[in-house]
Parts: C-alpha cells; structure tokens; sequence
C-alpha cells in the first residue's frame, strides 16, 4: 500500500477526517476517491461522499474486486443513514457475495448488517431476521457488534420480546464502549429509552393506563379477551379474530370492549365507527347488519346482546376484557413513530415502510407540518422529513476501518 | 521467465497492538518492519521485536549501513539506527503514492504503488536519477548480489519477481498463496527474502533461488 493512503487511512481511523482529507484532497486515484468519500460521509456531506464512492468504485480496476465492492458496501451505507430504502438490494447482495468469497468477513458482515437494517426499516422483519442468521459467524470489531446488537434489539422490540430485546442492549453498550466512539455510545442509548417508554396503553372497565413493552409482553399469557388495535385482531390466548380489512367492525368491537362491562348506545356506536355526525334511521339499519356481522365473527370469543339503549359485549371463558391501544393516538401516530427515529426520510421511503401511497403519506406530512410536528428541508425528490427536536444530522455511519485497507 | 511458488520458510507474528506491515529492511541483526506509528526490529531467531522506534512510518523501509530510511507521507526520513532521531527528510517521488524503498550503490530504489515504477533516487535531495517501468503494482524493492527484487500486489495476487534493472524484463517470479499480501521486501544478503505481511501484521521469510546459469546471461 501506499505512503499518504495509509497516513489518511489511519487518519480516519483515529476519527479525524480533516486529517485524511488534508492527506488526499487533491488526489483523484481510486483509494484516494474512496477515502475522500469516507472522510466527507463521516463530515456528513453524504450526497458528496455518495458521488465519491461512486467515481471510487469506478476507478479501481477490474482486478481490484475487493476494493470495488466495499465502495459499494459503503455507498449503500449512506443510502441508508439517508433513508433511500428504494435501491436495488441486488448490488449489495453481489458485493456482499464478493467480500465474503475472497475472506473479507468482517465487511461481508458489514453489508449484511446493512441489508438487514434497511428491511427492519421496512417492517419486514422475519426477512432481516434471515438476513441476520445468514452472516458467517467471524470475529468482528467493536463498531460492528453495536450495529448487529442493535439490529437483534430492533427485532425483539418489534416482536414484544422485552428480554432479549435488553440482553442485545446491554451487548451493545458493552462494545459501544469499547469502540470508544460516542456517536454509538448515544446511539445504543436512546434505543434503550424505547424499553424504559410506554409502549402501548392499557384500557380496560372504563379507566386506562400506559404499558412498558415488558408489561405488553406479559399481556400475552394473560386469559382476557384483548382487542388489539396494533394488528387489528380480537384475540384470546391462542384463539384470533382478525380484523384488519373490517375497519368498521373493528372499531365497533373496540368501542363495546372499552366500555365494557358496561353497554354503549346506539348513537355512540355510530358517531364512534361510521364516523356520522348525527343518527338517522338508515344509520341505525346499517348498525344492525354490521353487528349482526361482528356477531359471527367474534363467535368464538364473545357473544354481543342487545341492552335497552344499545348493546353490550359478553365475554365467553374469561371474565376480561382489555384494549390494547397505541401511547399517542393521533391520526398520523404511525408516521411519527417512523419518524421518531430522528433521520431524515423522504416521503417515498415512508410510503414503502407504511406500505401506504405516496399520495397519503405526503397529504399526513403537509397535515402534520401545518401543526409544526415535523419538518422538511430540501425540494423536489431531494426533500426530506424529520421530527423537529433532533439537532443536526445525526448520520449513525459506522464505516469500519477494514473497508480503507489495501 | 522462471516463474514457481514461493516457499515461505518462516512466519513472525502477527505481533500485539501492530494492524499492518507497511515496510521492511535487515540490519544484519535486526528486520526492521514500519508499522504505521514506528519502526520495530525483529530477532529473526528468537521471532521477538526487541527494539522500536517511534517514528511515522507508512510505507517503505530501508538501511544503508548506518541509517534507516522510512517512508511517511510524501516524504522519506533518514534516521539514525542507534538513537532513532530523525536526520534529515527528502521528498519522496510518488508524493506519496510511494510503497517500497531499497538502498544499493549510493542510491534509493523507490516503488511507486499505481504507477507500477521504480525510482532510484539521490539520497541527499530526492532527486530521480532514472524509473523502471514495471507491469504490476510495485510493494516492496531489494537488491541482492546485483539484483533487483521487488513485491508486487494487484487485485488478489502476490508476488515476488526479479526484473532486469534497464528494461524492467521480468527475469523469475515467485508467486505467493491466493490472498497472501507482499507490502515490504528485503533480502538478508543470502537465500531469504523478508515480505512484509501488510494487513495481516505478519513479516514472512521466502527462499531466494539460486541465480542459475541461463538467467544470469
């Protein structure tokens, strides 16, 4: 290797970009290229690291395959920090194939872990899981353990497995420290805070209170019937009704467990799920056929019977009913909770994690941007939304060290 | 050409709190390998680095008799072996894209990495006095018994070769295992070739063949 490279390698590896940049600034010869890119995704001008890693992989040659495909493991990073979930996976995947097969494990690793962080993003979280298990066990430095911990966390966490969710914490923390880079360090941190905040919130007979995720884990062993406004399900231990393509049904089981053991009038129950200002007679007919509906489908957790002023839920084999409802509910809670994770997104990778279109997610951000609960910078495809407290860019990159070697 | 595998009689390391090996010289005693933020010498016997020397060390090492010459930056240091201060530097002639370093006959043989060069260089103002052209990524640079050795590297490959000093001619080539960096040479006046490991922080031994009738015409 050669003399500045590997003066601006170390540069960088010791967490000071200025350094590496001074070092190859002028420079266009393909590690040169690389090491900028680096240098400026670490400073957190990413569209230019993106450029330079581009024209980096570009320049090495056709024998240097390795050097190649880390510049395309790199660049995908940055796709990432930038919340571009749209790219192929494919060109990952092949240099993810390429780093392995010639032993570079430790950055093979590297794009796995990316590659699962962009599908837990996503919501797809048995595919990051498989993504997760498929990446050769090989020693791995510090740096690149808090990003797998993290990814094993996120997954208990979307799984309601508090446990193991803490033990991937901890782990984390542990190499957080021993990498000694205090981005990690607060990284691993405020995804702590998500098992120390309410999850969900518990109603039940009338009152409510919030739930930590443990506590929502435990719910699962409990006999009562819970309606499950999460997944849109009506369930009893092993017994499911789901609900999630009767909206109306489901708001109608919901608004009968709330106020249960109590009954709820007709009028409530219609301003309640069609969303009608004032009852008529043909609202009254159609509350009929869809209890008459809700009646069947909830046949074998609960029977609904008809009371003076309206009707009431009655519970079969247990003598509980509980609403498991989201901290917040607002109408756009599922946009901000995806934007809770203080990167910038644009609206077409929101519309991907929500799987809703573009049309209605960007109608919720204007909503949202009117109330000043999020904000955007940018324009044109190149705009980007975020919640408002976070200071800066916080960019999370975690390019490992190897990826500037030889 | 001759071309055969190279055969590695011996491997030192990889050494505590040392990543890579980015250069390579022999005092007679000592290997002396640059490990980025010093100069280690080595015991070829025992395996164990018993001195070091702090100093920036990025690529390329060599030893006149008196002095060691590092590569750091774009720039090569003379340093005095026995209180490793720093004499006097010169420019380097890659401006930093410089690899191997070798001395012989009064001058410096530098490896220019990309470039696939050799310079030979007057050691008191950097100055190039001639280049080489070589066909691969040029790592490390000897000379031994009149010739001219030197490392190379390019995409999963490594080797040693002898080229012939006026036209660059590969004479004999000596290929390493798949995967196996060469990033420093140096020749122990005999039948070893010292290779810097580069990225595995080892510094490996390699027979030299002995020059047969054909190839010495």
């Amino acid at each position: 290797m050669e003399s500045l490279i590997t003066a601006a390698a170390r540069a960088l590896e010791a967490g000071d970009p200025l350094g590496a940049l001074n070092r190859v600034a002028l420079r266009n010869d393909a590690p040169s290229l690389a090491l900028r890119g680096i240098a400026m995704a670490q400073l957190g001008d990413l569209a230019k690291a993106k450029a330079l890693l581009r024209s980096a992989a570009r320049a090495f040659g056709p024998r240097e395959a390795v050097a190649r495909a880390r510049c395309v493991v790199a660049e995908a990073e940055i796709a990432l920090v930038s919340r571009d979930l749209n790219r192929p996976a494919k060109t990952l995947a092949a240099a993810r194939a390429t780093l392995a097969s010639h032993g570079d494990l430790a950055n093979a690793a590297h794009a796995g872990h990316i590659e699962a962080r962009r599908l837990l993003l996503l919501g797809r979280v048995d595919e990051a899981e498989r993504t997760l298990a498929e990446i050769a066990a090989c020693p791995l430095p510090p740096a690149s353990l808090v990003v797998r911990e993290l990814v094993v966390a996120g997954i208990a966490i979307r799984r309601l497995k508090s446990k193991e969710a803490r033990t991937a914490l901890d782990l984390a923390a542990r190499a957080a420290r021993q990498a000694d880079i205090p981005a990690l360090v607060a990284e691993v941190d405020s995804a702590s805070l998500i098992l120390n905040t309410p999850a969900a919130r518990l109603i039940a007979r009338g009152s409510e209170h919030p739930l930590l995720l443990g506590e929502v884990e435990r719910l699962a062993t409990s006999t009562a019937l819970v309606v499950d406004t999460f997944h849109h399900v009506v369930r009893r231990q092993g017994v499911a009704v789901p609900l999630g393509t009767r909206p109306v049904l489901f708001a109608l089981a919901r608004l009968l467990a709330q106020a249960w053991p109590e009954d709820v009038a007709r009028e409530a129950l219609i301003s309640g799920a069609f969303q009608a200002r004032h009852a008529d007679e043909s609202h009254r007919a159609r509350l009929r056929v869809e209890i008459g509906r809700l009646r069947t489908q909830l046949k074998p957790l609960a029977e609904i019977s008809a009371t003076k002023q309206g009707f009431e839920l009655a519970p079969r084999k247990t003598r509980d009913v509980i609403v498991l409802a989201r901290p917040v509910e607002e109408k756009h809670a599922a946009v901000l909770a995806i934007l809770a994770d203080g990167e910038p997104w644009s609206s077409s990778a929101l519309a991907l994690a929500l799987q809703m279109s573009a049309r209605t997610v960007q109608r919720a951000l204007e909503e949202l941007a009117r109330s000043s609960k999020v904000q955007s910078f940018g324009h044109g495809r190149a705009r980007r939304w975020m919640t408002p407290p976070v200071p800066g860019f916080p960019t999370g990159l975690l390019l490992p060290s190897p990826l500037l070697k030889a | 050409m001759k071309r055969s595998a190279a055969e590695i009689i011996r491997e030192y390391g990889p050494f505590p709190d040392i990543k890579a090996v980015h250069g390579v010289t022999y005092d007679g005693s000592h290997v002396w390998f640059a490990s980025g933020g010093k100069l280690n010498g080595l015991d070829p016997d025992s395996g164990k680095i018993s001195r070091s020397i702090d100093v920036a060390a990025h690529a390329g090492t060599a030893f006149d008799g008196r002095h060691l010459f590092q590569i750091a930056e774009d720039r090569i240091q003379k340093i005095d072996a026995v209180s490793g201060a720093v004499v006097s530097t010169i420019p380097a002639p890659g401006g930093g894209g410089d690899s191997g370093l070798a001395w012989a006959e009064g001058s410096l043989w530098v490896g220019q990495y990309r470039e696939r060069k050799i310079h030979q260089i007057d050691p008191e103002t950097g100055k190039i006095l001639r280049t080489i052209e070589s066909k691969r990524f040029v790592t490390g640079v000897t000379w031994v018994d009149g010739e001219l050795w030197h490392g190379t590297w390019e995409g999963d490959d490594s080797d040693v070769r002898r080229i012939d000093p006026d036209t660059g001619k590969v004479l004999e080539q000596l290929d390493l295992p798949a995967g196996t960096m060469v990033s420093g040479l140096e020749s122990d006046g005999g039948d070893q070739l010292f290779c810097g490991g580069g990225d595995s922080g080892r510094v490996r031994a390699v027979r030299r063949p002995r020059r047969t009738q054909e190839s010495a015409s």
